[in-house]
């Protein structure tokens, strides 16, 4: 696009002429997006584009750090197919997203909905709150979690023993109950941050549409789905893409909180790519099994964004 | 207007309540939890049952943890590295996000849908690539590893984008093109000034990312004496012995400035943070 105004004002008599200067002064109005995009585009294409790149690369071979990859073509692919491990990983993997979605987002909906309440005291004390376990840094979180969850002093043993008569829950020991502990943690960790965009979301909707329904005779539920969810409709779609693609790549909750274990109970996949990375120097596979997350992620993400119509420009 | 407050019944009220406080105590108590205790006896952390307060109050974690362990050192380094990450990613973000915002230039969709969808990479499928050309390089020395890989977050360009996008008027900007500003002065002097609550948000977001940020650190930095603070608390909490009432201090005073930076900034990070979702 060419810039009318511009040189309407310069043409002006009087105004002063077109300072020659150089090429940069003539054309910075045409360059100057570019060069103000252009440090997240070279460091994108050195520490993201690259390393995509020979990641497609060592996916395809075997090395162990040292010396020269070896071209084995499409066997690590061939490999994750058949290890047990891998599977368990994406099994896990999947039941964490599948939690989120169906746990933590409609509790995040839910303390929303309580925090738009009218006139109540202490919003801001409460949003706060709940937000506070994503502003800690997460080796603190499953630390105190390690703690509360430790199956002989554990508060969590001690509070069910109090109240139910039996703790003797072996939380970071037994498969089921390990999977209940992360699940746990990332319940308390992200429900408070979710819920912030939904309470951004709700604060938007007029209320004039609720005293409307209400005029009309709906009650809190008809309130809730013909007037609410239509409204956070953008906000949802927000929250369930990122939460897709955010838990899609778990890594520090099972890492921090029971390494994967018992065994691989609580494996996810991003923690196979480390454990197979940085554990047992298998790099090569390590990249196959990235290439693998990489490609489950953004078919599942294209997907929800089709079904749910993300970041469509509006305007 | 309030006929629906009105028309809620005491006991609604009451209820809403006991769920938002019952929520807050759930929400609180593990820090508060982490608080006290850093303050008990080695023994006294684990009794039971757990006391609220600790009695006696000893300093002897933080002691013991500031003697034993070159917790400055992981300190200074992980705040050092924040604040370099923070100040050049909140420049260079907000630089994109303006260019994004309000200039019309070939190639802009396709280059902003690149930008946008590379928050779909999973880290795990960039992880090694990444580390070995770090470590090829020999740039494993922490104020270059850890920041300059990190320093253009596409979350935050896209943030930026957004409230560049309402918060700047366009007649303002002509008007100082008129006047004959440059383009980098227009973002200088006009642009920059205009965005302050949106540069606070991800000012907080950026400081925290990578003053918490974990795993990263844990496979790019070898030398102990590089360590940064997770990583010292992880150290202490790895193999030898899960020395509980140090790491217990430790966190206390890790969280001390993720804390404090957002305490400061808390309404500029949850309305930015919000500002992308809501009129997306």
């Amino acid at each position: 696009m060419s810039t009318p105004t511009l040189e309407r004002e310069r043409a002006k008599p009087g105004a002063p002429p077109p300072a020659p200067g150089s090429w940069w002064s003539r054309h910075q109005r045409e360059a100057a997006p570019y060069a103000f995009i252009s440090p997240f585009f070279v460091l994108f294409g050195l520490f993201m584009a690259v390393p995509i790149l020979v990641g497609l690369y060592l996916s395809c071979t075997e090395w162990a750090g040292l010396g020269t990859p070896k071209w084995v073509g499409l066997r690590n692919y061939t490999d994750l197919l058949t290890d047990a491990s891998f599977w368990t990983s994406m099994g896990n993997t999947a039941l964490y997203v599948v939690f989120t979605l169906l746990v933590v987002v409609p509790a995040a909906l839910l303390i929303a909905q309580a925090l738009n309440a009218r006139g109540l005291r202490g919003r801001d004390v409460f949003r706060l709150a709940f937000f506070m376990p994503v502003v800690i840094s997460p080796i603190v979180i499953t630390l105190v979690f390690g703690l509360f969850f430790d199956t002989e002093f554990g508060i969590v043993n001690g509070a069910l023993k109090a109240v139910f008569g039996f703790g003797g829950i072996d939380w970071t020991g037994d498969p089921t109950w390990a999977k209940v502990a992360v699940v746990v943690l990332v319940l308390w960790r992200w429900t408070g941050y979710l819920t912030v965009f939904f309470l951004a979301g709700l604060q938007n909707v007029p209320r004039e549409l609720y005293e409307a329904a209400a005029i009309d005779g709906a009650g809190p539920v008809r309130r809730f789905t013909d007037v609410t969810l239509p409204a956070l409709k953008p906000v949802t779609a927000f929250v369930a893409v990122t939460v897709l693609v955010s838990t899609a790549q778990i890594f520090e909750e099972p890492f921090l909180l029971t390494r994967g274990g018992p065994g691989e109970a609580t494996l996810s996949v991003a923690m196979f790519v480390y454990r197979a990375g940085f554990e047992r120097q298998q790099l090569g596979y390590a990249a196959a099994a990235g290439v693998v997350l990489f490609i489950v992620v953004v078919s599942v993400g294209l997907l929800a964004n089709r079904l749910l119509g993300v970041g469509r420009d509006h305007r | 207007m309030s006929t629906l407050t009105a028309r809620r019944p005491f006991g609604g009220r009451l209820l809403l309540y006991a769920f938002l406080v019952t929520l807050l105590l759930v929400f609180a108590l593990p820090l508060l939890w982490a608080l006290s205790s850093s303050f008990k006896s080695r023994a006294d952390i684990f009794s039971y049952p757990p006391a609220l307060l600790p009695n006696p109050a000893v300093l002897d974690n933080y002691r013991g943890l500031l003697e034993a362990q070159p917790f400055w050192s992981w300190f200074a380094i992980s705040t050092v590295v924040a604040v370099i990450s923070t100040v050049v990613s909140v420049l260079l973000c907000s630089l994109a996000g303006f260019a994004f915002a309000k200039y019309r230039f070939r190639g802009r969709n396709a280059l902003f849908t690149i930008m946008f969808s590379s928050l779909a990479v999973p880290f795990a499928v960039i992880v090694v690539p990444l580390f070995i050309m770090v470590a090829k390089a020999r740039l494993t020395e922490p104020y270059f590893a850890l920041v300059v890989p990190w320093v253009a977050p596409a979350f935050g360009i896209f943030m930026m984008r957004q409230y560049t996008e309402q918060a700047v008027p366009d007649e303002l900007l002509d008007a100082a093109r008129i006047d004959g500003c440059t383009e980098f002065g227009l973002f200088r002097r006009v642009v920059l000034p205009l965005l302050r609550p949106a540069l606070g948000a991800l000012g907080v977001w950026s400081f925290l990312n990578s003053y918490n940020s974990l795993l990263w650190p844990l496979i790019v930095i070898s030398e102990p004496e590089d360590y940064t603070l997770p990583m010292g608390i992880q150290a202490l909490f790895g193999a030898t012995g899960r020395q509980y009432d140090l790491v217990l201090a430790g966190s206390v005073l890790a969280a001390v400035p993720s804390l404090l930076v957002f305490f400061l900034l808390r309404k500029q990070l949850l309305e930015g943070l919000t500002a992308g979702a809501v009129k997306a």
